[in-house]
């Protein structure tokens, strides 16, 4: 059996995708609100910034970072014969493309995958549209990738 | 924000940083939400645990807003709305699951993986979507 079809690997899956979710949650990432108030720095004068997202992303920055080394110790995974790291090293213009269009939509709704996932649980207006759309950007852009790249098939999500 | 309090946002932090690292360490693969729904598209063969992850996420937030209120006194989470027309929210949707995709990464995935791995590509990933995010809502308003 494939290791990615084993109980124990799918109830990984499962478990981490709980515990990220709650996560998500408990932070208030869910709310584009709150993340919204944190990208909208001219609200600093004002006190109307909200720095939640900063604790967030430090928190889970420091906890992945021990995860990370107590990994390199390692030759392999505990349920996986391997290590999935992406395979490019380069920053080139895919990535900065990249990082140009999602900042713009992220800009403008508050929303990252993370929290548009976690979001299907409390069904607010119009998420179906921004899932929909979001869907249809992933398709688009996994050929605009290949065509970037000359034709080369896409690394793993990093 | 006279009523901020640090926990909520550092606990939820050290809950998706846990996540991250277990599933690293037990799976070797990388927590990016938007690689793990881009690749429910064909052409790819490990779909399951992908599906069963976002499925857990769902059921994770759901849990948490039953006993968040429980957990964290005076924490009165408001029921999310999306900002915006649908116009303007299909347009968000597309560009983040377009530059998600080309830049191969988002903030779980080059945010918080990514940095914690040192990655140069990563780096300059978040600089950049972090940058431009600040950028449209300066100019945008927090509509």
């Amino acid at each position: 059996m494939h290791p990615e079809h084993a109980p124990r690997y799918l109830a990984v899956a499962a478990v981490t995708g709980f515990i990220f979710g709650a996560g998500l949650f408990i932070a208030q990432m869910t709310n584009p609100l709150v993340v919204l108030r944190f990208l909208d720095f001219g609200a600093l004068p004002s006190g109307g910034w909200d720095p939640s997202l900063g604790f967030v992303i430090a928190g889970a920055i420091v906890v992945m970072a021990i995860g990370v080394r107590i990994a390199a110790r390692r030759s392999r995974p505990f349920f996986e014969r391997q290590f999935y790291l992406p395979e490019w090293t380069e920053i080139d213009r895919p990535l900065i493309l990249g990082g140009v269009l999602f900042g713009v939509g992220w800009g403008m709704s508050g929303i990252c995958p993370g929290p548009a996932i976690t979001l299907i649980g409390f069904m607010p207006e119009n998420l179906w549209i921004f899932l929909g759309m979001m869907f249809v950007g992933s398709f688009i852009g996994h050929h605009v990738l290949i065509a970037m790249s000359g034709g080369k098939a896409p690394a793993p999500a990093e | 924000m006279d009523d901020f309090s640090v926990w909520p946002p550092l606990i939820g932090g050290l809950m998706i940083g846990l996540a991250s690292a277990t599933l690293w360490i037990a799976n070797g693969r990388i927590a990016g939400i938007s690689g793990l729904f881009g690749q429910l598209l064909p052409p790819t063969g490990t779909v399951w645990w992908r599906l069963i992850f976002l499925a857990a996420m769902i059921l994770g937030g759901l849990a948490a807003a039953s006993a968040v209120p429980a957990l964290f006194s005076g924490f009165q989470p408001q029921a999310p709305h999306l900002v915006g027309s649908p116009l303007w929210i299909a347009a968000a949707g597309l560009l983040v699951g377009l530059g998600t995709k080309i830049g191969n990464g988002c903030t779980s995935g080059h945010g918080v993986c990514g940095i914690a791995r040192l990655s140069k590509r990563s780096f300059a990933n978040v600089a950049i979507f972090f940058a431009v995010a600040i950028a449209t809502v300066a100019v945008t308003g927090v509509v």
